[in-house]
């Protein structure tokens, strides 16, 4: 036992030496701060794999909050009056609520309506046409449009690098001597990868904690029937690309514009309808003020052109001709789908 | 086995140890008789048109297809996948090989490829433009950050390839082509090789050869329209196909020089 010890003393003695070494030999001092670890990204367990896998960018609570920081922070726009959370509130889960297009800076309008951003980390493509591929990059077109916030990347770095908080905020998340635009992106994603909502009545339904009344249930059933194939459960988009006949000339070419493929005239993202009650107006240009008109659209409103969706016409008349009450019943439904702590919980916003 | 206490044992590895880890802290270069990695520099040399004129930047030419007067203020392009083939037969990958290329660029219109293994190449393989994967990345840094302004925010990709200028036959006066794509019939990508015309490319420490590559910017409208018809181009699609393909199936070996 004696020898144990002893042999234990000499062995940390051994390692001693050799670790004063290294550390005497390495050019720059050892950082006594950590490279953080990966704690707090959970996927809700009903929810499918990501497909968001970080990679590189580990995800960590100080990376979450400095991403959040960046959101809210004005400094990211050329003028210092606009951030991203301007126009993506969380009281309207976080889109822009009551608003078809959004104001930027210089009184620039936005082209089309600002979306949600939560459960981002599930999405295949972004903006209404998925022009971006990657949600690393999805910011680059806010931060820099001119109808938006309008700088460019190499000045929000600049001024990152020159902030008194942030190249420490940055290096405890990162490691790196200095900002880079990888590290602002990567906090942003982590950001947005964090703000996941899971916890709706639909949600507690599925863990046995709460129950959906009569007409929810009814709407459920219906929903199933009628929507489901585009906005498949239980993120509520199965992020395909579909016209769903809300005009037949298209001033707004949606998914054409970056396919150049004929039949993605007038075709758009299919959106979440998790937290629809809160997001509206509705549609790639906010047209439609309230889910009645929507449902109403849908009903009997639905307009033929060639590039309509399939799944939008029945027995060959365009439409899926629901009545008043089914469609009541779907609103219903739909109002299960609000996360009240989603939207009310103080640790996702600044 | 009992001679000596585990305890002094040990303290004379950890003083063993000591002394041979210290030269390693010094700073100064070993000499050693393996042969050391090197580098090598890739540069571009421009000239225009058929007649093979002189060309650069603010430089006003005639085009003899167009007609065009064309005065470039940007060419700005993306090289990358350096590859060298060894005289075995094997080929050699420079990891993480992306550059960008222009007047104000890091070197210019050259870059060095470093740390190649010593050795003989008969051949180097080098693509015009962004892989794709790199396209599907998200952010990155060096010559790929999104912070150079060569990647697309609406449409992502990198603009492998940005020629912009002047010329009285436009329209607005201005020529911008912005040219990439690399899905589909949009790939503009083109991998390129170099036999460095039958010489042999010596890689050791110390020295430092230079390929050379020639390329002809009025290529660009080889088979593409005046800038009178056509004088912006911002999106993928089979003109900046056409346009990036004229201009990257020119560019050839010009020199070894080593």
């Amino acid at each position: 036992m004696g020898k144990l010890l002893r042999l234990k003393q000499a062995g940390v003695l051994l390692l001693s030496a050799v670790l004063l070494l290294l550390t005497a030999c390495s050019k720059k001092e050892v950082q006594d701060i950590p490279k953080a670890t990966t704690d707090g990204w959970v996927r809700p367990a009903h929810f499918p794999e990501p497909v968001y896998r970080f990679g590189d960018n580990v995800y960590s609570k100080a990376g979450f909050e400095l991403g959040r920081k960046l959101f809210f922070d004005p400094m990211l726009s050329r003028d210092g009056t606009i951030s991203c959370a301007s126009c993506h509130r969380q009281k309207d889960a976080f889109a822009d609520g009551g608003a078809a297009f959004s104001m930027g800076i210089d009184g620039g309008i936005s082209r089309r309506n600002s979306p949600v951003v939560f459960n981002m980390a599930w999405n295949k493509s972004f903006m209404w046409d998925g022009g971006v591929n990657h949600i690393e990059v999805m910011p680059l077109a806010p931060l820099t449009n001119p109808a938006e916030m309008g700088d460019n990347i190499k000045n929000i770095v600049r001024k990152l690098n020159q902030h008194p908080e942030y190249p420490t905020l940055f290096r405890q998340v990162f490691n790196r001597d200095t900002v880079d635009d990888q590290q602002m992106f990567w906090a942003l994603a982590q950001y947005m990868s964090g703000l996941i909502s899971a916890n709706a009545k639909y949600d507690q339904n599925i863990k046995g904690t709460a129950s959906l009344t009569t007409d929810e249930q009814e709407g459920l059933t219906l929903f199933r029937q009628h929507c489901a194939s585009c906005h498949s459960e239980p993120l509520f988009t199965d992020y395909s690309f579909q016209n769903n006949g809300i005009d037949h000339v298209f001033a707004d070419s949606g998914r054409y514009r970056i396919t150049r493929n004929d039949e993605d005239w007038g075709r758009f993202k299919v959106p979440t309808l998790r937290n629809v009650t809160l997001s509206g107006p509705y549609m790639h240009d906010g047209r439609f003020n309230s889910l009645e008109e929507v449902l109403a659209h849908y009903a009997n409103g639905v307009q033929q052109s060639a590039t309509l969706s399939p799944l939008l016409q029945k027995n060959g008349q365009p439409g899926l001709g629901l009545s008043d009450n089914e469609q009541q019943k779907i609103i219903s439904f739909l109002h299960t789908l609000t996360d009240e702590e989603f939207v009310s919980n103080p640790y996702l916003v600044e | 086995m009992n001679r000596l206490p585990v305890k002094i044992t040990l303290l004379i590895a950890a003083l063993v140890t000591t002394t041979l880890l210290l030269p390693s802290c010094k700073k100064e270069k070993q000499s050693t008789p393996i042969a050391q990695n090197g580098d090598m520099k890739v540069q571009f040399d421009f000239v225009f048109g058929s007649n093979q004129l002189p060309w650069e930047i603010g430089k006003t030419m005639v085009h003899t297809k167009t007609g065009d007067t064309l005065t470039f203020s940007l060419l700005k392009f993306y090289v990358s996948n350096i590859r060298l083939k060894k005289t075995d037969g094997t080929w050699w990958s420079e990891p993480n090989s992306y550059y960008l290329l222009c007047t104000d660029c890091e070197e210019g219109y050259s870059f060095t490829v470093k740390n190649i293994p010593a050795g003989n190449y008969t051949e180097m393989q080098y693509t015009m433009g962004v892989d794709s994967a790199a396209n599907t990345l998200g952010a990155s840094t060096g010559a790929l950050s999104l912070a150079n302004g060569m990647f697309w925010d609406w449409n992502s990709g990198y603009i492998m390839l940005k020629a912009e200028g002047t010329s009285p036959n436009s329209p607005s006066g201005n020529f911008i082509f912005h040219l990439g794509g690399f899905t589909g019939t949009n790939n503009v990508i083109t991998v390129k090789s170099t036999d460095f015309g039958g010489a042999v490319l010596d890689v050791e420490k110390q020295k430092y050869p230079v390929v050379k590559l020639l390329a002809n910017p009025a290529r660009l409208w080889h088979s593409s329209p005046s800038v009178s018809v056509k004088s912006v181009i911002h999106a993928p699609g089979p003109e900046a196909v056409t346009m990036a393909k004229d201009f990257y199936n020119n560019i050839a070996f010009k020199a070894l020089e080593q």
